[in-house]
């Protein structure tokens, strides 16, 4: 039995700033000669961070900044009716060229998966609920939030994070050799959005075609790769009313999620 | 539904011969030839000495093993959807990680950049296969192959794909080598799962494949059925398991509620079983409280020790092997099982293959980063 989804929540982190506010109206313009728009590593205090990595405190900064566009305090989403699914196409590309080139200790190895990520933000926010990790660009973002719509459906859950992660600055030379894929400026971001079941909570909505709000994000935030369907979805929510379609499009393929007013998740 | 299989392994390069390689008890652990493992402690694993044919040319290790599973997945059912209704869903714990070794050591081509990405080789065998639907790329460490399997069937349920190929892949490289060396995980002796001596894992390759379909648009033989899935996330420490196997038994018992079943109907349990002191011990304790006073009647196996711990392939060759056990009445003996161990007092077939025919069955696994994911699956 699927009951449809909505987004409650989107937190957003990208190089230019907190929220889709902070974003330019035109990335290429705003980056002018820089191809990489870093973001900071963020100030998390405790010694279990002492050995995680940017991206691992990227992740937690996005989930923390989701609960505040929720107003939720950390011990809402916590335990095993919260599903946690991580999406990058390449957020765990420092940690394995820092093992490959030596720079790392031994102990560093288990960093280089991406599943040590979103297990860093489960540890931190204490999330024991279903677990998927999709690598790939956007369209793994809108199979993600397609997933997360079927947990939700079915039961299994009640409330669903999709958290996105991309940075590029560490392997910026290797990013560049697939410059044809990957328009600059290529901005790192970390974006988490919170779905719940049916209609309640604040539903995501927008008055364009997904098209548009692929563009916009891309337009907007430049190149965030996993980050795009997330940013269009906060771009969609802040727009307000109607129906919107979430799209992406990644080596050659392409894939759209419409969430509709009724909360109703369908993947097309 | 499950219509077919395809494998390369170490222990053999199709189904059939990974199957025969099983019930005989092969030990497809030897020396690792493919690069330099001098420097490490331990320089043995699961290696595949020689990639099948159709894939020679490949350039990517990991894409050519999939190429040569899917050909022999090929060889035994026909992908005769439209191409735009044929999904395929790997899981991976390494993606293609090898490429980036090489683009670091001085090749520089654009295209070992981009087919360092983790979704390279699923992307490589869509097109291989000419599939044009989703293509979807999941990473949840060791249990990826049985989540990949869970989110195939997902894609049928939700009418997304007609045909999914569904899967897993890891190669042996020496990023991986390394790392695994480096955490003392590896043993120097035989890799003994559930064993009283059991002193560590190795590392193995493989792909293994599985085409799957709705009931309805199944037509001639039929490998069996995926009844549910499930995952958790253990929330406790990035490298180790829960120490007592919390996220393990959520993932059971969802797979389980998604099947509608109860732990007393299952009859055989493919387990996760890396041979590491703590694995073993935790994962019998998570049985236990699952199968209560049943425990020690269910059989429980782990293919390890034939194959050493072949990553994101493992538990999708575990579902294999769980099916072809129903097909052929015949369970494979847990290779390297000798001695009991007090704290792991269950069933685990040792010494040879056993003949019985389970029908409701359950694979579990577990992976870095607190990942957590069972099957619970139907023979025919």
């Amino acid at each position: 039995m699927r009951t449809g989804a909505c987004v409650q929540a989107v937190g957003v982190l990208t190089g230019w700033g907190e929220g889709v506010a902070a974003l330019p109206d035109d990335a290429r313009a705003a980056a002018t000669a820089h191809p990489v728009i870093r973001l900071t590593r963020p100030a998390l205090d405790g010694e279990r961070f002492r050995r995680a990595t940017r991206e691992c405190l990227l992740g937690v900064a996005a989930v923390q900044q989701m609960l505040g566009d929720a107003d939720l305090p950390r011990g809402a989403i916590a335990g095993p009716r919260t599903a946690l699914l991580f999406v990058t196409a390449g957020a765990y590309g420092p940690s394995n060229v820092e093992f490959i080139t030596g720079r790392a200790g031994t102990l560093h190895f288990p960093y280089t998966a991406p599943s040590a990520l979103s297990a860093e933000v489960a540890i931190e926010f204490g999330l024991t609920g279903a677990y998927v990790i999709l690598v790939g660009g956007p369209t793994a973002t809108v199979d993600a939030l397609w997933q997360a719509g079927r947990l939700l459906g079915e039961g299994r859950c009640d409330r669903a994070l999709v958290l996105a992660v991309e940075t590029f600055d560490e392997c910026e030379a290797l990013w560049r050799r697939a410059r044809w894929v990957l328009p600059t400026p290529l901005v790192e971001a970390a974006v988490c959005a919170m779905l719940v079941r049916g209609a309640s909570g604040v539903t995501v909505t927008g008055n364009g075609s997904g098209a548009a709000f692929e563009a916009e994000a891309q337009t907007r935030a430049g190149s965030t790769l996993a980050c795009g369907p997330l940013i269009a979805l906060a771009l969609a929510r802040e727009a307000g009313g109607g129906a919107t379609r979430v799209t992406g499009t990644w080596r050659g393929r392409r894939a759209a999620i419409e969430l509709t007013t009724t909360g109703r998740l369908a993947r097309n | 539904m499950v219509i077919a299989a395809g494998a390369v392994t170490p222990v053999g390069l199709d189904l059939d011969a990974f199957w025969s390689g099983l019930l005989a008890g092969s030990d497809g652990l030897s020396a690792i030839e493919r690069f330099p493992v001098n420097d490490l402690r331990v320089g043995r694993g699961g290696e595949i000495k020689k990639v099948p044919p159709i894939a020679a040319g490949v350039r990517s290790r990991a894409a050519a093993l999939l190429i040569a599973a899917a050909a022999d997945l090929k060889s035994r059912a026909p992908i005769d959807a439209a191409p735009e209704r044929v999904a395929v869903v790997l899981g991976t714990a390494l993606g293609g990680v090898e490429e980036l070794e090489h683009a670091l050591a001085g090749d520089d081509s654009p295209r070992r950049a981009l087919d360092a990405l983790y979704d390279a080789p699923a992307h490589a065998l869509a097109g291989w296969l000419q599939a044009r639907g989703p293509a979807i790329t999941v990473s949840n460490a060791c249990a990826s192959g049985a989540t990949a399997l869970g989110l195939g069937a997902d894609l049928l349920r939700d009418d997304e794909a007609d045909l999914v190929v569904a899967g897993g892949f890891d190669i042996l490289c020496r990023f991986v080598l390394r790392g695994f060396d480096a955490l003392r995980s590896l043993t120097r002796e035989r890799v003994r799962p559930f064993d009283r001596r059991r002193s560590g894992l190795l590392l193995g390759e493989a792909a293994g494949l599985t085409l799957l379909a709705r009931e309805r648009d199944a037509r001639g033989p039929r490998l069996g059925r995926l009844l549910g899935h499930g995952t958790a996330s253990d929330a406790s420490h990035v490298a180790a398991p829960d120490p007592q196997g919390r996220g393990l038994e959520s993932a059971i018992r969802a797979a389980l509620d998604a099947a509608g079943a109860d732990p007393g109907d299952l009859d055989f349990v493919s387990a996760h079983g890396t041979g590491t002191p703590l694995n073993d011990r935790i994962e019998t304790a998570v049985l236990r409280r699952v199968l209560g006073p049943r425990a020690t009647q269910v059989p429980v196996n782990s293919i390890k020790g034939a194959l050493g711990h072949t990553m994101g392939a493992a538990a999708t060759l575990e579902a294999i092997m769980c099916l072809l056990a129903a097909r052929d009445g015949l369970l494979p003996p847990t290779v390297g099982y000798e001695e009991p161990d007090p704290d792991c007092g269950l069933d685990y077939v040792p010494g040879a293959c056993r003949a019985a025919r389970p029908h409701l069955m359950l694979s579990t696994s577990l992976g870095f980063g607190g990942c957590n994911a069972a099957l619970v699956l139907e023979g025919m």
